[in-house]
C-alpha cells in the first residue's frame, strides 16, 4: 500500500466548458425572473415569510414574490468564494474561485457490501466510509450522511454521525439537516471543535438545503436553513428536480425553475445573515416514464450540469453539481460509463463542490464499497486531466528530441528520467499489465480488484489524532443530548 | 581498498559514471574482476529486477541500471575472457524478417547485457540466415526473436524451421516475445520459452541456459 499522500482540490487551468451563449443565458434568466416575480415560491415557515416580507418581497398566502432588482441586490451579498475549515488546516477547502472539491455519496439507506449483499446500512458501514474518505487523497471532503446508520434510533442518529465524522477523519464535513434541532446540534459540535468565533470567521459546516420542488421550501428545511445561516455556516441550496415530475420535462424549463428556486433560497439566507456563505446547487435529472423511476446518469442531466454551472457563475456563486451517478444495481460497465459521463461535466464546468463523487449506486439508494474505489480511480484521472497542457521549454523537450536519433528511443533520456513519474499511473486499481501478468495475479476484473483495495484501506485503523480534551467534550455533549434530546 | 558496496549502489541507482569509476579504481587496487561481477554487480541487477517486478522501478530505471552494468562490464569482460572465463551465454537477438519494431527488442537487449549475457544484436528485419551465421560463427547459444505484428509473427515459426533445416536447432535455446505473442504460441511453434517483459526475459534466459 502506498503511503497516504496529500492531494489538493483541483485548481482549474483550462477554461470552463460553457454551452449557453449570451442570448441563451438571457432567455433562461428572463424566464426565471418571471417565475420569481409573477408566480413566486412557497415558504412553509412563518418566520421565513416575515423576514422576506420585511426585506421587500411580496408575501401572500405563504408565497413570496421577488422583483428582479431585489433578487440581484441580495444575491450579490453572498460571497463568490469561501473557505470551509477542516480540523486539519491542510484539508481546508475553498468553494468557488475555480476549484473543484470531491465528496462521497450522501444519503443511501443500503450498502452493497464486499460479500455482494445488498442490505440496510449500519453504523459500522458509516464508520467504514468515513475512514475511506479520510484515507483517500482524491476525496477532499468527508461529506455527511455517506450512508444512513439505520441500526441507530432516528432521534439521535445525527449525533453519532457527527461524532464519527469528526473522530475518524480530519477533512471538512457536512452538518445534519434532518431537523432544526439536529442542525443546532451540528453547530454546537462545530463550536466545540473550532470555537464560537472560529466558525463565524470561516464556516466549519456545509449543509444541504433542498427545495421541495416545484417552487416550495418546506418547514423542516427552512428551520435548518435558519440555524445555519444565523451561525454563518454554509448552505447549499439545491432543488431536487426530476424532469417531467418536479419540473417541466424539457431541460430549458427545468433550468429556469431551478434558477428561480435557488435564488429564492439564497435571497432568504442573505436576508437572515448578509454575507453568509451559500452555494448554488443542482440535482437535476430525468425519470423513466415507463416506470416512474428516476434515472441517474442520463445525458440530459449532464447537459443540465453544464448549464447550471454557467448560471451559478453568472450569479457569482459557488456551484454544487454532478457526481458519479448511475442507475445500475451493480458496480458494472453501466455504472462506470454513467459515472464518467456524469463526473466529466462537473469537472469541465468547474463545479465547486461535487457531492456523490464516489460510492453512488442504484439511484443513490445504495452505497457500494467497490464502486467507491472505482470512482476514486476516475477522480484521480480527473486531477491529471484538469492540469491541461504545459507548454514551457522543458515540456517541449527540444533537448530530448535533439538527443535521440531517428528511430531511436526516449526511454532512458535524462529528460524522460526527470519526468516520467509525474505521468498518470492511477492508484493501481485499473489494470495495465500484460495478459500473462494479469493472469498470474488471478485474472481479476476491476470490481474484484476494487474489493481488495477497500479491504486494504480498511485494515489500517489509525484515525487522525484528535486533541483528547476536545474529544471528551464532544463525547459528553453527545451523551447529554442523548439523555435529553431536544 | 575502495568500498565495493558503492558499486552495488551505482548499478542499482543507474549511475554509469560511478560504476565505471569504481570498477577502474577497484581493478587498479587489485580486486578480482570475477568477485566484482558476482558479488556486487549481479546482486544489484537482481535487486533491480525485484524492484521492477514489485512496481518500485519502472522501465527507464531498469534501462539506466542496465547501462551502468554494461559500462562496468565493458571494462571487466576483456579481463575475464583473457582468463578463459565464459559469459553466461551468447544471445543473438533481433526482430524477425518483415518486422521493424525494435523498442521491445532493445529493452530485452539492454536487460540481458545488464544480466551478464553477451548480446549479439542482429538488428531489425533479420532473416533466418543471419541468425544461423551468428550461431555458427559467433557461438550464439540463445536466439531471441521479437515480433510486434500478427503478420510477422508466423516468421518466428519459419525461422525456427530454418534452424532445424540448417542443423543448428539442437545447439541453441530459442526465446520469443512481442505484444501478440503468447506462451501458447511459443509452445505451438516449438520455441523453448516466452517472456512478457524485459525483466522476465532475463530470468527466462538464465533458467534455460542453466538446464
Amino acid at each position: 500500500m502506498k503511503a497516504r499522500h496529500e492531494c489538493q482540490p483541483i485548481r482549474h487551468t483550462l477554461p470552463p466548458h460553457e454551452i449557453l451563449g449570451r442570448e441563451g443565458l438571457e432567455r433562461l434568466h428572463k424566464a426565471s425572473s418571471r417565475i420569481l416575480s409573477e408566480l413566486g415560491v412557497e415558504f412553509q415557515d412563518e418566520e421565513a415569510l416575515e423576514i422576506l416580507r420585511a426585506h421587500g418581497a411580496r408575501v401572500e398566502n405563504g408565497i413570496a414574490r421577488f422583483e428582479p432588482r431585489l433578487v440581484e441586490e441580495w444575491v450579490a451579498r453572498a460571497p463568490r468564494q469561501f473557505v470551509q475549515r477542516a480540523r486539519n488546516p491542510r484539508h481546508d477547502v475553498t468553494l468557488g474561485g475555480g476549484q473543484t472539491i470531491f465528496a462521497p455519496v450522501y444519503g443511501p439507506p443500503f450498502v452493497l457490501d464486499l460479500e455482494g449483499r445488498r442490505r440496510s446500512s449500519t453504523l459500522e458501514d458509516f464508520q467504514n466510509f468515513v475512514r475511506l474518505a479520510s484515507r483517500t487523497p482524491v476525496i477532499h471532503h468527508t461529506g455527511g450522511a455517506i450512508v444512513e446508520p439505520t441500526d441507530l434510533p432516528v432521534e439521535t442518529r445525527h449525533l453519532d454521525m457527527l461524532l464519527n465524522l469528526i473522530r475518524l477523519s480530519d477533512k471538512p464535513f457536512m452538518g445534519s439537516v434532518t431537523s432544526p434541532g439536529h442542525a443546532a446540534d451540528s453547530v454546537a459540535m462545530a463550536e466545540i471543535l473550532f470555537g464560537k468565533d472560529g466558525i463565524r470567521e470561516r464556516p466549519a459546516l456545509l449543509a444541504l438545503i433542498n427545495a421541495n420542488s416545484p417552487r416550495r421550501f418546506d418547514g423542516r428545511m427552512l428551520g435548518a436553513l435558519k440555524v445555519y445561516a444565523r451561525a454563518r455556516q454554509a448552505v447549499v441550496i439545491t432543488p431536487f428536480l426530476l424532469q417531467g415530475a418536479m419540473s417541466p420535462v424539457t431541460l430549458a424549463g427545468a433550468l429556469a425553475q431551478q434558477n428561480a428556486e435557488v435564488l429564492a433560497g439564497i435571497v432568504l439566507t442573505q436576508m437572515i445573515e448578509p454575507g453568509a456563505p451559500a452555494v448554488y446547487g443542482s440535482f437535476l435529472t430525468t425519470i423513466d416514464f415507463r416506470s416512474g423511476q428516476p434515472i441517474f446518469g442520463s445525458p440530459e442531466s449532464q447537459v443540465g450540469t453544464l448549464a447550471s454551472a454557467q448560471l451559478a457563475r453568472h450569479h457569482g456563486l459557488p456551484f454544487r453539481g454532478g457526481g458519479a451517478f448511475t442507475s445500475s444495481k451493480l458496480p458494472d460497465a453501466q455504472a462506470a460509463a454513467e459515472s464518467v459521463m456524469s463526473l466529466l461535466p462537473a469537472l469541465t464546468s468547474h463545479a465547486s463542490f461535487v457531492l456523490h463523487a464516489a460510492g453512488w449506486l442504484e439511484n443513490g439508494l445504495v452505497a457500494s464499497y467497490e464502486k467507491f474505489a472505482l470512482d476514486c480511480e476516475i477522480l484521480e484521472a480527473m486531477h491529471h486531466w484538469s492540469r491541461g497542457l504545459d507548454l514551457c521549454d522543458d515540456a517541449l523537450a527540444m533537448d530530448s528530441i535533439t538527443e535521440v536519433p531517428p528511430g531511436g528511443q526516449h526511454l532512458e533520456t535524462e529528460h524522460t528520467l526527470r519526468h516520467f513519474r509525474k505521468g498518470f499511473r492511477g492508484t493501481g486499481l485499473f489494470d495495465y499489465a500484460s495478459f500473462e501478468s494479469w493472469s498470474k495475479e488471478g485474472g481479476l476484473d476491476a470490481r474484484a480488484r476494487a474489493g481488495s483495495r477497500i479491504r486494504e484501506l480498511l485494515r489500517d485503523d489509525q484515525p487522525p489524532p484528535l486533541d483528547r480534551a476536545t474529544e471528551k467534550e464532544l463525547a459528553s455533549f453527545v451523551t447529554r443530548r442523548k439523555e435529553s434530546p431536544g | 581498498m575502495s568500498d565495493l558496496q558503492q558499486l552495488y549502489t551505482a548499478v542499482l541507482d543507474g549511475n554509469a559514471r560511478a560504476s565505471k569509476a569504481i570498477v577502474e579504481q577497484a581493478l587498479a587496487e587489485g580486486a578480482d574482476p570475477q568477485v566484482l561481477v558476482t558479488q556486487y554487480m549481479i546482486p544489484a541487477m537482481d535487486e533491480v529486477g525485484r524492484r521492477f517486478e514489485s512496481n518500485e522501478y519502472f522501465v527507464p530505471e531498469l534501462l539506466i541500471s542496465a547501462r551502468a552494468m554494461k559500462t562496468a562490464l565493458q571494462i571487466i569482460t576483456p579481463l575475464l575472457t583473457a582468463k578463459g572465463a565464459q559469459p553466461i551465454a551468447r544471445v543473438a537477438i533481433g526482430t524477425v524478417k518483415g518486422d521493424l519494431h525494435d523498442i521491445g527488442k532493445n529493452l530485452v537487449s539492454a536487460m540481458l547485457e545488464g544480466g551478464g549475457f553477451q548480446v549479439l544484436d542482429c538488428g531489425v528485419d533479420v532473416a533466418a540466415e543471419k541468425f544461423i551465421e551468428a550461431i555458427k560463427t559467433k557461438q550464439a547459444n540463445v536466439v531471441a526473436l521479437s515480433a510486434l505484428l500478427t503478420t510477422t509473427m508466423p516468421m518466428m515459426k519459419t525461422t525456427i524451421e530454418a534452424f532445424k533445416t540448417a542443423g543448428v536447432r539442437g545447439q541453441i535455446k530459442v526465446i520469443i516475445g512481442g505484444a501478440p505473442v503468447t506462451q501458447k504460441y511459443a509452445e505451438e511453434i516449438g520455441a523453448d520459452g516466452y517472456a512478457d517483459n524485459a525483466s522476465s526475459a532475463v530470468t527466462l534466459a538464465r533458467s534455460l541456459v542453466s538446464k
